[in-house]
């Protein structure tokens, strides 16, 4: 066609009715005409106007003729495909809610899981100019055959990266934290993300208002105090009025707003937006005189994550190259600095330039691994959901084999048929796939915060990423479902099939539904076997001894934001809050520590005697006062606790762990040896001075949750942070700390100096922070597997029940000769109950053949645990059981009066 | 009276292009046109004229307005366009050649 005729075509079918009255009009007047000129030679009117009726003909075949040069008669015929298929399915209902609900789950899971790990993996941030050429920096180390992979380094690292690489075309330096912003009453705790200069150049973004900063403003020692704020704070806090200028206190500092960022701008932050935006080289001031005389001086504070864009031509493995030859310069001017950094040949130091993103990253985490693993199977219940659906297509055009039958008889082409069976496939994707991105967003709200961080956008109907898959998805699972029920349905014989009721010529064809039968069951099996040992797994880390109770206890962080207080002044004030929380209704004891379970550090230990402590494993330290073994009730085991008569001045003291005493003195007794713990205010003096082991404590999980050798000592408050420390745990009465979280947040943050506060949050969460991974697959996997097991029970149960209906002639029969209703129900629930069998077996099969790649993700659980694998087994056997149950009963109704008269 | 022979397959458009050539004319008498100047051996079926005019019409080969006729009664008046003429000229060039081409095929074999 060319364009001249399409558009001609366009406007004719647009024309179609005043184009079709034009037709009939002309040919009406040409029958008057004709009339007319045969009147005129010689008829009568009545026999001239039936003659030229005669003569013209039917005008309605002539408008019909016509009809196809109006429009386009490909698309009239898919139109019409689709009215057909649409009145087809509406005449059944049930079948037509069944699959799009079977669709609708399966493309759900798969649509909500692919916004998740898209938004946490692939997606690339808002706003960042072309992000194929930008990667964010990984360094490496492997000391001992352990490998640790780290995005944060020292400032001065920083520096020397970007030196050190010609292949970058920038580098830049972020740095997240959680600062109070604002002043007095209007002080909240706010994401602050510190910047280099360069790292506006990343992006294509422009300040609504304002500007963002310059590298003049970017300058060590001590940056500009000027600040950029997100277009969200600028519109809820300050309802969009001129800001530029306006003081805004951040952390300790009062910064000036020089600008607005554009809505939706979140940098490369991968947790929460950053509310602010200041140069980097301001943060250190903000958070104190250590922090800020040791920045550009050392090498031993890890806070600065470094993102590349490379120059044309470079690709990610050679500017890894130079990374790691500029880390291992860098490491050799750190060893300039502290002797003690390893020699490269012991941690083989290595620079990877990876994606931006670190949840796809090298260092990804088992969070990661898990989500991946439950895409997965979200796109196995997509292919359960597949096999279900055609098995309903199978049956149903097995159903309408007749009226196929007659079709063909009469002339339609197999192709026509073909076709408009799979426009009805069609149909119901697109419906499976409209209602599935509608339980995903449903479904998908649950996932976004048991997995996204907060203020993540969530929208899949506005998301064309996830709409995409969802399509892909819907229009994968028509092909899959549609094409072979459509052959098998136009491959009959046709006399036979006329000629034959519905008694025969079934049975082979039922082989197939039972293949998808058996194909769902298994696929089935394989997922609660692994929903099964995902749940064993997270019961066996929830039964892990922690070594402490969380619930009631309360995590209080206090922020000073830089008010002047010399040491003895801070000291008192600190032990005034510590006072004040004691007596706190509901309070049954607090104490200082000076870093909360899993955010525990290693610090400078040596014992006599021992070369390497370093070989034996990682030591971490608390700081602890008084009172913490009974906050946390982690019992002593030997000797004492840590008491008020520790003080400055006293023999230093320490309590270990037992784990730790096992692997110091292993065989002795671990109580009165002397460690050197070189922490503190003045770590020389400390280090050449013995601490005394004075108790033995039970093995508390302050690490990690399960990777932890439960290595740890606790030492005085008052002898080596004299000055006083910046976390409090409390102890309240209450089972659940949270109900008390509140009334203690008011009460301190009333006893805090100047603009002072304290941030307050259970420590369970803490602890749930670390169950999260495990629990995640756990969740996941037995949602996925309960929708698997009811998408796969509906399948067994349809196919058994389409079995009963094609042989109640037969069962009728049988029971006519004189089978009892016993004979009929085993038969009928034989058949389920083997299918589910062969399921199982193949099922089982399969979960055993991927055990290995499972098995890390598993805490001390086989991956192929043979209870788990039998509980599999029965409960599928059972539920196969369950599915024959109906159409068992109704095989027992077979008439023999029936099946006789129709005999 | 011989009865009308029925169109060579494919030269209703050509015949109705050039019809319409000489002037606008509603459908009664494209068809009478092309009846009388066969003396009376074409005749155009009313049910392939009208589906024709329309194709036509779509394929903007003609253009059509209502008129009132020299009777006195309203009748939609078919003319060419010049997309019509370019078409005329070519299919009646094509149309020329296929038969001289057929006709040397038929004078030059001898039974």
């Amino acid at each position: 066609m060319t364009l001249r005729e399409i558009l001609g075509r366009l406007s004719a079918w647009r024309r179609r009715d005043e184009l079709g009255h034009q037709l009939a009009e002309d040919m009406h007047a040409h029958i008057e005409l004709l009339a007319r000129d045969l009147r005129q030679d010689g008829l009568s009117p009545d026999e001239a106007r039936a003659a030229a009726r005669r003569q013209v003909g039917n005008v309605t075949r002539a408008l019909e003729e016509s009809r196809d040069a109006w429009g386009f008669p490909r698309v009239d015929v898919v139109v019409g495909d689709l009215r057909y298929a649409a009145r087809g399915l509406r005449r059944a209902p049930g079948f037509t809610t069944t699959v799009v609900v079977t669709l609708a789950l399966g493309i759900g899971a798969n649509a909500a899981m692919f916004g998740v790990i898209d938004r946490l993996m692939f997606r690339p941030f808002a706003y960042l100019r072309d992000p194929a050429t930008v990667n964010r920096v990984y360094l490496q180390s492997t000391y001992r055959g352990r490998t640790t992979t780290s995005t944060t380094f020292p400032y001065r690292r920083f520096l020397d990266l970007s030196r050190m690489t010609s292949t970058a075309a920038m580098v830049a330096a972020e740095s997240q934290w959680r600062f109070g912003v604002g002043e007095g009453e209007a002080t909240r705790i706010r994401h602050v993300a510190g910047v280099s200069a360069s790292y506006f150049d990343f992006f294509d973004a422009t300040p609504v208002v304002g500007r963002f900063f310059g590298r003049a403003e970017d300058v060590p020692p001590v940056g500009a105090a000027v600040a950029v704020i997100s277009h969200e704070l600028w519109t809820t806090d300050f309802g969009r009025r001129d800001v530029i200028g306006r003081r805004l206190k951040v952390g300790m500092i009062p910064y000036t707003i020089i600008g607005v960022a554009p809505p939706g701008f979140r940098g490369t932050a991968e947790a929460a937006p950053p509310d602010v935006l200041v140069p980097i080289t301001t943060i250190p001031s903000n958070l104190g005189s250590w922090a800020q005389s040791s920045y550009l001086a050392d090498y031993r504070w890890d806070w600065t994550e470094v993102l590349v864009r490379r120059k044309a031509g470079f690709d990610a493995a050679s500017l890894g190259r130079e990374l790691t030859s500029a880390y291992v310069a860098s490491r050799a001017s750190a060893r300039a600095i502290n002797p003690r950094v390893l020699p490269d040949s012991l941690v083989h130091p290595l620079g990877i330039a990876g994606p931006v993103k670190s949840a796809a990253g090298p260092d990804a985490g088992m969070e990661s691994r898990v989500l991946l693993w439950v895409a997965g199977v979200a796109l196995l219940v997509l292919a359960i959901a597949c096999a279900n659906v055609a098995n309903l297509m199978l049956a149903r055009v097995l159903r309408r084999k007749r009226e196929i039958t007659v079709r063909l008889a009469l002339g339609v082409s197999r192709g026509r048929l073909v076709a408009q069976l799979v426009t009805e496939a069609l149909l119901l994707a697109l419906l499976g796939g409209t209602a599935g991105i509608v339980a995903a967003q449903w479904g998908g709200v649950a996932i976004r915060r048991l997995l996204l961080p907060e203020g993540s956008d969530f929208n899949l109907a506005t998301d064309w990423r996830t709409l995409a898959v969802a399509f892909v998805c819907a229009l994968a699972a028509t092909l899959a479902t549609a094409i072979g029920p459509a052959i098998l349905a136009t491959r009959t014989d046709l006399a036979a099939a006329l000629k034959a009721g519905p008694r025969e010529g079934t049975l082979g064809r039922s082989r197939a539904r039972t293949a998808l039968v058996v194909a769902q069951g298994a696929m089935t099996v394989v997922l609660l076997v692994g929903a099964g040992l995902f749940v064993r797994s997270v019961i066996r880390v929830e039964a892990l001894p922690l070594g402490y109770d969380a619930h009631p206890v309360l995590e209080v962080v206090l922020d000073f934001r830089g008010f002047k207080m010399d040491s003895a002044q801070s000291a008192a004030t600190r032990r005034r809050l510590l006072a004040a929380a004691r007596v706190l209704p509901g309070v049954v004891g607090a104490s200082q520590i000076n870093s909360y379970p899993f955010s525990t550090n290693t610090g400078d230990l040596r014992i006599d005697g021992i070369d390497s402590i370093q070989a034996l494993g990682r030591f971490n330290f608390q700081i602890v006062s008084p009172g913490y073994f009974d906050v946390m009730q982690t019992r002593i085991l030997r000797g004492r606790a840590i008491t008020e008569a520790d003080r400055d001045g006293a023999q230093l003291v320490a309590v270990v762990s037992e784990a730790m005493a096992r692997a110091l003195w292993p065989g002795r007794d671990p109580l009165g040896r002397c460690m050197h713990v070189g922490l503190g205010e003045h770590p020389e003096a400390t280090s050449a001075r013995c601490t005394t082991v004075v108790g033995i404590a039970e093995n508390s999980a302050q690490q990690d949750l399960v990777d932890d050798p439960r290595f740890m000592y606790y030492i005085a408050a008052e002898q080596f942070a004299p000055a006083g420390l910046s976390s409090m745990l409390v102890r309240v009465a209450a089972p659940d700390a949270s109900s008390h979280l509140e009334a203690v947040r008011r009460a301190l943050t009333r006893e805090m100096p100047g603009d002072g506060f304290v941030v307050v949050r259970p420590l369970q969460e803490v602890v749930d922070d670390h169950m999260r991974s495990w629990r995640l697959g756990a969740t996941l996997f037995v949602a996925f597997g309960a929708l698997a097991l009811a998408v796969a029970l509906v399948g067994q149960y349809g196919a058994i029940s389409y079995q009963v209906t094609q042989r109640m002639h037969e069962l009728g029969v049988r029971a006519a000769l004189g089978a009892r209703s016993r004979d009929v129900v085993w038969l009928v629930t034989w058949q389920s109950v083997r299918t589910g069998a062969i399921a199982v077996i193949i099922g089982l099969a399969v979960a055993s053949s991927a055990a290995r790649w499972v098995q890390p993700l598993l805490f001390r659980q086989s991956a192929t645990d043979p209870l788990t694998y039998s509980i599999v087994a029965a409960g599928m056997v059972f539920a196969a059981l369950l599915a024959s149950a109906l159409p068992a009963t109704r095989a027992m109704r077979a008439d023999p009066c029936t099946a006789l008269r129709a005999e | 009276m011989n009865a009308p022979s029925p169109l060579l397959a494919g030269t209703l458009d050509l015949l109705i292009l050039k019809t319409v050539s000489i002037g606008p004319m509603h459908g009664y008498a494209i068809a009478q046109h092309i009846h009388r100047l066969s003396n009376d051996a074409l005749r155009v079926e009313e049910g392939s004229l009208y589906p024709a005019l329309q194709r036509m019409q779509v394929k903007g080969w003609l253009a059509s307005e209502t008129k009132r006729s020299p009777t006195g009664r309203q009748a939609r008046y078919y003319r060419l366009t010049a997309a019509g003429r370019k078409q005329l000229i070519a299919e009646e060039k094509a149309f020329r050649a296929s038969v001289s081409a057929t006709t040397l095929v038929l004078e030059g074999t001898k039974p």
